[in-house]
């Protein structure tokens, strides 16, 4: 799964464009490029490879019949793509409580383990997959709950202040210091022109 | 006061996140339209954001996602001019149906015995694909995990039906497909089989417009079919586009 960089960007905005004429090769090279990542993060928070394929089908569908516009200035097309599947998928665990509760039963994996603590490459994805590893490593196990279970669950801050028997205050500190660690961590790696 | 104070930097993760209610949602929304330094901030975590999948360990879409995302996609394109051989073709379906509802219960049986056929996605799926129709999603309620698609034909009288995830079953046993109106019984659109996969791809009838249907569900019955569903619905759709 390649990690894809701002040098690709253009080719990504080429095909949304072809896509909205109708053109399906266009569709089937986006699909191809992001599906994996896409079917990995819906299979991650509906727990089921069905419902997973239905997120999968319909983020893409929505793309194809432009029901989701893309916006240049909240980021790069796999992202936005990222995040119609993440809203989507976070829809049918709401919609189907007995997911929810199968989803609640199990406890949070930790990170994949640690590759490699060289300097990463952006154009390779086992390399940064490695990095986010060690970014969410290095957080706290409450920073790191905190933020997955807003990221892969939907909850609420209230809604995990409530799971966790934390202060909401308590939580939104420790969410929003894990973010900050893993921007400090990852943005640079993610973002070719902070690499220089 | 200083230039963090200013901003909203302290509430963009909870933002970026998707978890900040109310009027604290709001109030960012308002200032990162004007705040270059908020909305940069921003990007950023929803770049980490996006890039936090690839931490997760890989896994490969389903064989047939792409085959079913762009059969979709086609029901979607802008209408075709309609060729009429195709539509000679499919109004052989709407007979069976015409039929039974003459006939009544006898022919009715007749029909139902006709089970569908059960085949891979072919050239008739392919052209009822490409014309604009219906699609309707069937989740599994009585079965996890088991899905459907029901592509509609433009005619509104026939479609095909993508099942995957349902057992197969006994013989003697099938699945029937209904199809509930607002305020009468369910009337059936046909019975299949599933393969040992638990798939099947089946041609369908459909017996009263989509706009007038409530419900459509499918449920286990004797292989002849039965004339009011005995069983609970397995997979149900209440909605669709």
């Amino acid at each position: 799964m390649k990690a894809r960089t701002g040098q690709d960007e253009p080719a990504d905005l080429e095909l949304l464009r072809r896509m909205r004429g109708g053109d399906e090769t266009a569709l089937e090279i986006l699909y191809k490029r992001y599906a994996g990542l896409v079917f990995t993060l819906a299979l991650r928070i509906v727990g089921d490879p069905e419902l997973a394929r239905e997120v999968l089908q319909d983020a893409f569908l929505r793309c194809w019949d432009g029901r989701e516009t893309y916006d240049a200035g909240r980021g790069r097309v796999p992202w936005w793509l990222i995040g119609i599947a993440r809203n989507r998928a976070i829809d049918l665990l709401r919609s189907r409580p007995h997911q929810a509760r199968l989803r609640e039963r199990e406890t949070l994996p930790g990170p994949a383990p640690a590759r490699d603590a060289g300097p990463w490459d952006i154009t390779d994805a086992v390399a940064l997959r490695g990095a986010i590893a060690n970014a969410l490593e290095s957080l706290s196990t409450v920073q790191r709950r905190a933020i997955e279970m807003a990221y892969y669950r939907g909850l609420t801050q209230a809604e995990i202040a409530r799971e966790l028997g934390e202060p909401l205050g308590t939580v939104k500190s420790r969410t929003r210091e894990g973010m900050e660690r893993l921007r400090i961590s990852l943005w640079p790696l993610i973002d070719p022109k902070r690499e220089e | 006061m200083t230039e963090e104070h200013e901003h909203l930097i302290e509430d963009l993760a909870e933002y970026a996140l998707g978890s900040l209610e109310g009027p604290e949602r709001a109030r960012v929304e308002t200032h990162v339209a004007d705040c270059e330094t908020c909305a940069s901030r921003l990007r950023e975590y929803w770049g980490v954001l996006g890039a936090l999948p690839i931490g997760l360990e890989p896994v490969a879409p389903p064989a047939g996602a792409l085959a079913s995302i762009r059969a979709a996609a086609r029901l979607r394109q802008p209408a075709a001019p309609a060729k009429r051989g195709i539509l000679a073709t499919w109004r052989w379906a709407t007979l069976p149906l015409a039929a039974g509802l003459v006939a009544g219960v006898l022919l009715w049986n007749v029909w139902l015995q006709h089970e569908v056929s059960i085949h891979p996605p072919g050239p008739e799926v392919e052209a009822l694909a490409r014309r604009p129709g219906r699609l309707v999603i069937l989740a599994g309620t009585g079965i996890q995990g088991a899905s459907a698609r029901l592509l509609v034909a433009v005619d509104g009288h026939h479609g095909h039906l993508a099942i995957a995830g349902v057992p197969p079953l006994p013989p003697g046993r099938s699945y029937q497909l209904w199809f509930v109106p607002a305020s009468a019984p369910p009337v059936t659109g046909g019975t299949f089989a599933v393969d040992s996969g638990g798939r099947a791809w089946a041609t369908i009838s459909v017996p009263i417009p989509l706009d007038e249907t409530r419900a459509i569900a499918i449920t286990e019955e004797p292989s002849s079919g039965s004339s009011a569903p005995t069983g609970t619905y397995l997979l149900e759709a209440r909605a669709w586009r």
